[in-house]
């Protein structure tokens, strides 16, 4: 059988397509008439960007001939490699804009928390897969996957980077309710960022998806106890999000809020970005404005417009067409690992796949909204789209791992049963 | 095995149950795409273009204002400001920019706060007039100072020196109220707010333009929109042209400077206003540009002086015996009196109590008691005509001539004056509380009246030019940018009551008081045949107001004129001095008298005690 019969075409072509949308509109958006306004340090970012393309390929190339199962049998030994690089940054780390998250060889600055992903993705894939055997879902082994996601996360939070420490909390109840833990528990713990949500916009809303997901939890899990806790938590996080809104937030930090929920409060200040973003999305229309000709953009209307807000860029330039584009990519790139995981029946490999959609998702979950309006901005790049080095980096390598995971799929399968 | 199994259906139905919410959100997230980038397409098209593209107004330039002879005398001169833009301006540059402006940097700062109050992104205007040696400072400096922009605007200059504070009026900064009306106007416009820059404020202000500008996120002009196209041109303001003589309004000016008092010269045959001055005045280029606050505020709290109030046009003052030739016309109209008719002044006019007269003037006919301003002839005179006609009939005749009653001229604050009839002295003094003696007084044009200047010099014109009422106006025509001209119609009405013979023996009475009465020291100038009355009304608070009306050249008057020298004592020696030198300026062009003009430049008022 030829190599490129087994290799994962499907992932690979919306890598590719992702990866030159992203480039385009980062030249657009650090290299268009824009340029004038821009710094020159941010005029260079396409070609470092275009530099990271080409080392990331060639990091997939290299991990599409390497031995499947390596990925498992290194993964503690990354993580702990990298929680000491993580651990390290945050003393001998750059800075960059507020954040301590960069760590600089040769001239090079490596964002070590991208990395930390992946290997946490790894780590915790192997860490289940290697409690599996025993049926019942133990509380040890919950506390442990856990931590070994929630120290890193910790660390990143202590590096004041904020985005990056709150994509690896999805992490827990997927990973656990992949597992093995009980649906309704998974329920109960993502329910207080849904109910958060609500009650940002309105207590009662909150108070109406406290019940409402109260009642699925005793629907699912039929245990009264379970759903008298959610109730419980669920309605200290709703008089937690009002308290927190009224008396802890500092003001920046509440105007961001009150900017999301209305916007033309105070369109010169928090509501700017909420602004500024939709209106270049929605200035673009259908077809778009055309290469270099969105005038947000352009004329720098928008914030950060090469990192989070890369998504307003293509919008406007490129219309329903680019944003369409971008959305369906992801969304194809989500359902293949989806479906390689119902597939490839290697608990790690089904682990690992459920990991890296959690870890992507989570990032275009919260790029997309923030950027079209749908929530408090929270500045989180757009994987394979958005400006950033390490973050291209690691995404590809994850992409490529899983893509590994699907050529020798075979392999992975027949030591999975054999195991 | 079992266990294998279930564990394997429970991570498919998980991965399914996955894959549900993370296709949801995501077409969740596509929809929402479509909702902003198609349903709400139109709504945020327009928002990006206000965003990137500014319409910034230019202002217009405001119409000129020429005198009769074609002389400029208000138009524009540019004037600096400066912009800012509070999003680039650094804050530690307020000392820099204080320092260059010579303004202390509390001053900057309080500036800045208003204009980031404003907005944060976009310019405002943070300095206006900035004086031209400050402003290269600044120009040189502009590097170190981001954020910060300039704009050439205009402000009211006065070339010919006339200043004309009542007439050409001033203009201030418009009110809150203003500029969120539909009026047009913008925060920082100005605005004529008396005199002609009001009453023709429209025509004046012009059309202001639209230039569209491409702007960054940063307000900074990226360049013409479409280039130019859709730019709209303002459009300076109507040319006005007044009927103001400048050589004329200057002299009036400068004579009229350090008294209380106003005067009006006008054409008794159009009704064109030649001069017009209201002193004290104020200094009208103080108030053509930034509000001059100190300025304004001892303008505002003079108590004495009033420099605001146009006592040319507002005041009301008894006219005293300037009022006489109108009483002779209608004494003669309403047959009390003929041409022969004499009447014996022995000094005073007895009913109930002594009326006094000046002196004893013996037998007098009209043309006498006009020259000598004889008030027992006008006693006797008034008495007949209330009590065989009434004072309502005299009230009617003398209001033709436009005395309590608006004449319509085209600056504001005219007032109507005072001219007593039944109706009035039944308010002002009740019902059956005044008698014969209140409505004799009226006949020496003392007591319950009071007219303005205006209102004197229209009577002197109506005499002048053989009985019409004309209405005074100080523009004669407006020409927009396309040079079209349109004049101005003023009204002119015959007074039906008038006859020719009766004018004329008052007309000679008059001249008579210029060549042999009280005007013959200043009025009587070879040059110019003048014909006029004095007038010098009591003021119980001090010195007498002196009055003068006339006209002149007699046989065919092209100038009628009144004056008022408040506290100035005998009308002869105040008034009638200023309003002659007045006449033979216009008439000859130049002043043949220049120690009657020192005398009145040095104006020391004296009491009129003695004579009365």
């Amino acid at each position: 059988m030829t190599w490129y019969r087994n290799l994962d075409w499907v992932t690979f072509i919306c890598w590719v397509i992702l990866t030159s949308i992203g480039l385009i509109a980062i030249y657009s958006a650090t290299l268009g008439p824009v340029s004038e306004f821009l710094p020159t340090n941010i005029q260079g970012n396409f070609a470092k960007q275009s530099a990271f393309v080409g080392l990331a390929f060639c990091a997939m190339v290299f991990i599409q001939f390497t031995a499947p199962r390596t990925f498992e049998q290194v993964s503690y030994l990354a993580y702990a490699f990298f929680l000491l690089l993580t651990i390290s940054t945050l003393f001998i780390g750059v800075e960059v804009n507020g954040a301590k998250s960069w760590l600089e060889f040769a001239g090079v600055r490596i964002q070590t928390s991208e990395l930390m992903k992946v290997a946490t993705v790894l780590a915790v894939a192997n860490f289940l897969t290697s409690r599996r055997d025993i049926t019942a879902v133990r509380i040890g082994t919950a506390l442990i996957a856990t931590g070994l996601i929630v120290v890193p996360a910790g660390l990143i939070l202590l590096q004041n980077d904020t985005g990056t420490a709150l994509v690896f909390l999805p992490l827990i109840p997927v990973m656990l309710f992949l597992s093995g833990l009980p649906r309704g528990v998974s329920l109960f713990m993502i329910s207080p960022a849904i109910i958060g949500y609500a009650s940002l916009i309105d207590w009662y809303w909150g108070l109406i998806l406290t019940v409402v997901l109260a009642f699925m939890i005793y629907m699912i899990q039929k245990q009264p106890w379970l759903a008298v806790a959610s109730l419980i938590v669920s309605i200290m996080v709703v008089i937690a999000v009002n308290v927190a809104l009224t008396q802890v937030l500092q003001p920046h930090q509440v105007n961001r809020i009150e900017a999301f929920l209305n916007p033309q409060s105070d369109p010169q200040g928090a509501g700017w970005n909420v602004i500024q973003a939709t209106t270049a999305i929605g200035s673009g229309g259908l077809l778009g404005k055309g290469f270099l000709q969105g005038t947000q953009t352009q004329l720098r209307f928008l914030p950060e417009q090469w990192t989070d807000f890369i998504f307003c860029v293509i919008g406007e330039e490129w219309g329903l067409l680019g944003t369409g584009t971008v959305i369906l990519t992801l969304l194809i790139l989500l359902m293949r690992f989806m479906g390689n995981a119902v597939a490839i029946k290697n608990p790690f490999t089904q682990l690992m796949f459920v990991g890296a959609v959690t870890i992507f998702f989570t990032h275009i979950l919260i790029n997309l909204s923030s950027t079209m309006g749908l929530m408090p901005i929270i500045g989180i790049p757009l994987p394979f789209i958005s400006y950033g080095g390490s973050a291209f980096l690691a995404n590809t390598i994850l992409l490529a791992i899983c893509m590994n995971a699907y050529y020798y799929q075979r392999e992975l399968v027949v030591f999975g049963k054999a195991r | 095995m079992a266990t294998s199994h279930q564990q394997t259906q429970h991570l498919k139905t998980s991965i399914r149950i996955l894959q549900i919410v993370v296709a949801t959100m995501m077409v969740g997230l596509l929809f929402r795409a479509i909702q902003l980038q198609v349903l709400d397409y139109d709504e945020y098209v327009p928002v990006s273009q206000q965003n990137s593209l500014r319409q910034e107004p230019i202002t217009a330039a405001r119409g000129t204002i020429m005198d009769r002879n074609l002389t400029v005398i208000v138009e524009n001169t540019p004037v600096y400001s400066l912009y800012v833009t509070p999003s680039d301006f650094k804050p530690e540059n307020a000392e820099l920019l204080a320092g260059l402006l010579d303004v202390t940097v509390e001053e900057v700062r309080t500036r800045l706060a208003k204009a980031r109050a404003y907005s944060w992104h976009r310019p405002s205007r943070l300095f206006d007039e900035v004086e031209f040696e400050d402003f290269s400072r600044v120009e040189e400096n502009i590097w170190q100072l981001p954020g910060l922009s300039h704009q050439i605007e205009s402000k009211r200059f006065y070339p010919s020196g006339v200043n004309g504070s009542h007439v050409l009026g001033y203009l201030s900064e418009v009110t809150e109220r203003e500029y969120r009306s539909d009026a047009g106007y913008r925060l920082g416009d100005k605005a004529g707010r008396s005199g002609v820059e009001f009453t023709y404020e429209r025509y004046l202000r012009g059309k202001t333009g639209q230039e569209y500008k491409i702007v960054n996120a940063y307000g900074q002009g990226i360049g013409p929109f479409e280039n130019g196209e859709r730019d709209v041109e303002p459009i300076k303001g109507q040319t006005i042209f007044t009927s103001i003589d400048a050589r004329l309004q200057l002299l009036a000016e400068e004579l009229m400077k350090g008294k209380s008092g106003s005067l009006v010269a006008m054409d008794p045959r159009s009704g064109e206003i030649l001069a017009l001055v209201s002193a004290p005045d104020f200094d009208i280029t103080r108030l053509s540009g930034k509000l001059d606050r100190p300025y304004w505020r001892t303008l505002n709290t003079d108590g004495q002086g009033r420099p605001l109030f146009n006592r040319a046009v507002t005041t009301r003052q008894p006219p005293g015996s300037t009022f006489k030739p109108l009483m002779g016309l209608i004494g003669l109209r309403l047959g009390v009196v003929s041409e022969n008719t004499r009447v014996f002044c022995s000094g005073g006019y007895f009913l109930g109590r002594l009326y006094r007269c000046t002196e004893r003037h013996g037998s007098q006919n009209l043309e006498d008691a006009i020259k000598n301003s004889c008030n027992t002839y006008f006693y006797s005179m008034m008495h007949q005509i209330v009590r065989q006609h009434g004072l309502e009939v005299w009230h009617d005749m003398a209001k033709q001539f436009g005395l309590g009653r608006l004449n319509y001229i085209d600056i504001p604050s005219e007032d109507t004056g005072i001219l007593p009839d039944s109706l009035y002295f039944d308010r002002a003094f009740g019902v059956r509380k005044w008698g014969i003696g209140d409505m004799i007084n009226l006949g020496i044009g003392q007591g319950a009246m009071g007219f303005s200047p205006l209102q004197m010099a229209g009577v002197a014109s109506i005499i002048a030019n053989g009985g019409n009422w004309v209405q005074p106006h100080v523009v004669r025509a407006i020409e927009d940018a396309n040079g079209v001209r349109s004049d101005m119609a003023a009204r002119i009405t015959k007074i039906d009551w008038l006859r020719d013979e009766d004018l004329a023996i008052v007309k000679k009475g008059m001249r008579r008081a210029v060549l042999e009465g009280a005007g013959r020291f200043y009025v009587n100038i070879p040059s110019v045949e003048i014909a006029g009355k004095t007038g010098t009304a009591q003021n119980p608070h001090g010195f007498d107001h002196g009055w003068y009306i006339g006209f002149a050249p007699y046989e065919s008057p092209t100038i009628a004129v009144a004056v008022i020298i408040e506290n100035g004592g005998f009308g002869s020696i105040s008034a009638a001095p200023i309003a002659s030198l007045l006449i033979e300026q216009y008439l000859t062009g130049g002043l043949s008298r220049p120690h009657v003009k020192n005398m009145m430049l040095n104006f020391v008022p004296r009491s009129s005690e003695v004579r009365r």
